[in-house]
Formats: structure tokens, C-alpha cells, sequence
């Protein structure tokens, strides 16, 4: 019986002490990795193929697998967080001692779950940001490697079409209008490619699946799109880190009950036999008294 | 074995040769646009043979400078000869570019070089 109260009192106080102690250990777990990578054929997706691109490829990753795997732990934990609650209500003596004993140590497993959550959910965040940011600079650079002389290059060039454009009907006129020239054979071939492009274009245009990125119901630049990805995910960090406090003090809670659960063993121990009591002197006076 | 060795290195230099000479769009502009030109100052040849031979490579010309100006592997392609050919739209592009100004093609190339009818009169036989 004493072995057992006393086991009673050490564990919640084994139970406070692992709390504090368990959390370097979840950061060396480094098995459920998504390690994607800046292809160049990544770069050149539309911004909204591109984040589900990229969604895809982390939800086959082992670290999307060991969040929904989490995720489901917790949420079978809250269960039995519940269910232990209310069987702590109709408890009375031993045996709510031993529930609450037991609720410590299963809020002690929920809180394991939920930083292990958090650390899973804070490097999916931080790969998400680390990948957006080296897109946006790749786009810079790309931006940005341009020579001035390419760049007249490219002037020159859109003038030349532009050009081009603006006098190819009244050149074909001129050209071909009287019978002495007739188009030739690419001519012809390249007016009905042009009209089966146009119609292409045109169902490409109104496809839904077509649409641009967009903000708010406005669409934006790829480099605006990928700066706002950055920026969610920059708030996920951040309510992470608040999800983080409050986990401390939840932890800080158990401790705490811990203690009180212990204290209160120690008082019921003290409680099972006679409370020790001075012996008073008045009453050995008879004993002096009589004869 | 022995006579083998020589006919397999000449097939493979053939092979190479024949990637080196497939020209892109812009060579073969310039080509057609060089033999045009010839074809229009070449002293020896009679009106009508100039005329027929002219005829033929003006449609050419025409489609071969759509093709440059159509070609997507040209777009930032910086190279020298590309730059070069961009510089100037109404030497590259000549046939279009006359069309455009309404003038002959000879006339038109010459004004671009800087000969016109007015620097030909006033022009004086000289020794340098």
C-alpha cells in the first residue's frame, strides 16, 4: 500500500519534469521532409497552375502525410480527453484519483501531438516561403539579366512586328491585288492555320480553367501572386509562434495540476491514520493524585 | 574493317556538314535578298529575263521575310546578325518596307543606302 501511494505522488511529478524535456526531441525527428524544387518548368506555369502545382506536389509528400497522420491523433485524443473528463465527474475516492492521474498524462500525449503538429505545420510553411522566395528571385534575375543591348533587341523587334501588323493588309492589296502575283502556297497554308489558331485562342481564352491569378477579384502579376503566397505563409509563421505560447501555457496548466494532484495525494496518505498530537500533562495528574 | 573506318568518318562528317548548312529563316532572307538585288544591278542580263527572274524571287522574298518576322526563335535572339538584321526594317524587310513606301524595290534599297537620284545628278566624276 505505501509503494503504491508512493508512486501515486512521483508520477505526476516524472509527468511535469518529461513535459519540459520532450520538445528537443520532436525537433530531431527529420524523417517527413517535402524537399520541392525551382525547375525552370515550374517558373514558366501560369501563377495559378503553379500553386497547385505546388500543392500537389506537397500533399504526396511524407511531411502531408505525418500532418494528416497528426491531425487524425489529435483528434481522436480530444475524444479521449472528453471521455475521461466526464469519468472523472462520477468518480469518487482510488479511483478519481487514478482518472485524474491518467488525464494528466493524456493531456500531456495531446500536447505532444499538437507541438508535433505545429513543428510539422511550421516547416511546410518555411519550405513554402523558402520556395516562393527563390521563384521570385529567379523571375528578378531573369528580369534583370537583361542586357541594354538585348533589351533594344527585343524594342526593335516588337517594333518591327508592330510594323509589320499595321501594314501587311495594305501590302498583301498592293502585292496580290492584281493578277499578276498570286499568294503563294505558304501564304494561303498560314491564313487558315491563323484562322484555326484564332478559334483556339479564343477557347483557351474562355475556358475556366483559364483563368489568371487574382487578389481580392484582381488579377495580378506572377511576381504580385507569389509575393502574396510568400505573405500568407509568412502568417502562418506567425500564428504559429502564437499557437506556440499558448501551448506553453497549457503545458505550464499541467505542471501545475501536477503539483495539486500530488499535494492532494500526499494529504489523503496523511489522512488514513490518528494526526499526531502532543500528549498533554493534565492528563497524567491522576496517576500523581491518588494513592 | 579497313575500308570501313574512312566511309563511317565520311558519313559522319556528311552528317555534320548537312547540320551546319540547314540555315534558319534569317540566312535564308538574306540569300534570297542578296540574288534579288543581284539580280536587279547584274548589267548583263536583258529587261525581260531581269523582270521573270525578279518576279520569281519578289514571292519568295515575300514569304521569307513573313517568316522572320514570324519566327519565335528569332524573339531576343542576341545574336549579331539578328541585331543587325533589326536595325534596319527598311533594308531587311525590303520588299514589304517598298511596298510601304510605294516605290520599287531597287528604289527603295538604293534610297536606304544613301543613293538617290538627286546625289546621282549632283555627283562629279573624280579621282580619289
Amino acid at each position: 500500500m505505501k509503494n503504491h501511494s508512493t508512486s501515486r505522488i512521483v508520477a505526476p511529478v516524472i509527468l511535469a519534469g518529461a513535459l519540459v524535456l520532450s520538445a528537443p526531441v520532436w525537433a530531431a525527428v527529420e524523417s517527413e521532409s517535402w524537399n520541392p524544387v525551382v525547375s525552370e518548368r515550374l517558373i514558366k506555369l501560369p501563377a495559378n497552375y503553379l500553386k497547385k502545382a505546388i500543392d500537389h506536389d506537397f500533399a504526396k509528400s511524407a511531411l502531408a502525410l505525418a500532418i494528416a497522420d497528426n491531425r487524425e491523433l489529435t483528434g481522436l485524443k480530444t475524444q479521449t480527453l472528453q471521455d475521461l473528463q466526464s469519468a472523472i465527474e462520477g468518480a469518487q475516492g482510488e479511483l478519481k484519483v487514478e482518472l485524474r492521474h491518467q488525464f494528466l498524462a493524456e493531456k500531456r500525449a495531446y500536447l505532444e501531438l499538437v507541438a508535433r503538429t505545429q513543428d510539422l505545420r511550421r516547416r511546410q510553411a518555411d519550405t513554402k516561403i523558402r520556395l516562393y522566395g527563390k521563384m521570385l528571385d529567379k523571375l528578378g534575375r531573369k528580369a534583370a539579366a537583361m542586357t541594354p543591348q538585348h533589351a533594344a533587341l527585343i524594342d526593335k523587334q516588337q517594333a518591327a512586328q508592330k510594323r509589320f501588323q499595321s501594314s501587311i493588309g495594305a501590302v498583301d492589296m498592293k502585292l496580290f491585288g492584281n493578277a499578276a502575283m498570286t499568294e503563294s502556297k505558304y501564304s494561303q497554308e498560314y491564313a487558315k492555320n491563323v484562322a484555326s489558331i484564332e478559334r483556339l485562342v479564343a477557347a483557351i481564352g474562355s475556358h475556366p480553367m483559364n483563368r489568371r491569378a487574382e487578389i481580392d477579384g484582381k488579377v495580378v502579376s506572377k511576381q504580385d501572386y507569389l509575393r502574396q503566397i510568400i505573405t500568407e505563409s509568412e502568417a502562418d509563421v506567425a500564428l504559429l509562434d502564437q499557437e506556440e505560447t499558448v501551448l506553453g501555457y497549457m503545458a505550464k496548466l499541467i505542471a501545475l495540476d501536477a503539483m495539486a494532484l500530488s499535494d492532494a495525494v500526499v494529504a489523503d496518505e496523511a489522512g488514513d491514520g490518528p494526526p499526531a498530537q502532543e500528549a498533554s500533562i493534565n492528563a497524567a495528574i491522576d496517576f500523581f493524585v491518588t494513592r | 574493317m579497313k575500308t570501313l573506318k574512312p566511309i563511317l568518318l565520311t558519313a559522319i562528317c556528311c552528317a555534320f556538314g548537312a547540320a551546319v548548312a540547314n540555315a534558319g529563316t534569317l540566312e535564308n532572307l538574306e540569300r534570297e535578298r542578296a540574288i534579288v538585288l543581284d539580280a536587279y544591278l547584274d548589267q548583263s542580263l536583258q529587261p525581260s529575263e531581269r523582270q521573270s527572274k525578279t518576279q520569281i524571287s519578289r514571292t519568295r522574298l515575300i514569304d521569307l521575310e513573313r517568316m522572320v518576322l514570324r519566327d519565335k526563335s528569332l524573339a531576343g535572339k542576341n545574336t549579331p546578325r539578328v541585331r543587325k538584321a533589326f536595325d534596319n526594317y527598311d533594308l531587311t524587310f525590303l520588299v514589304h518596307a517598298s511596298t510601304e513606301s510605294k516605290r520599287g524595290v531597287l528604289d527603295h534599297w538604293l534610297d536606304q543606302i544613301g543613293v538617290s537620284t538627286h546625289s546621282l545628278m549632283n555627283a562629279r566624276l573624280g579621282r580619289r
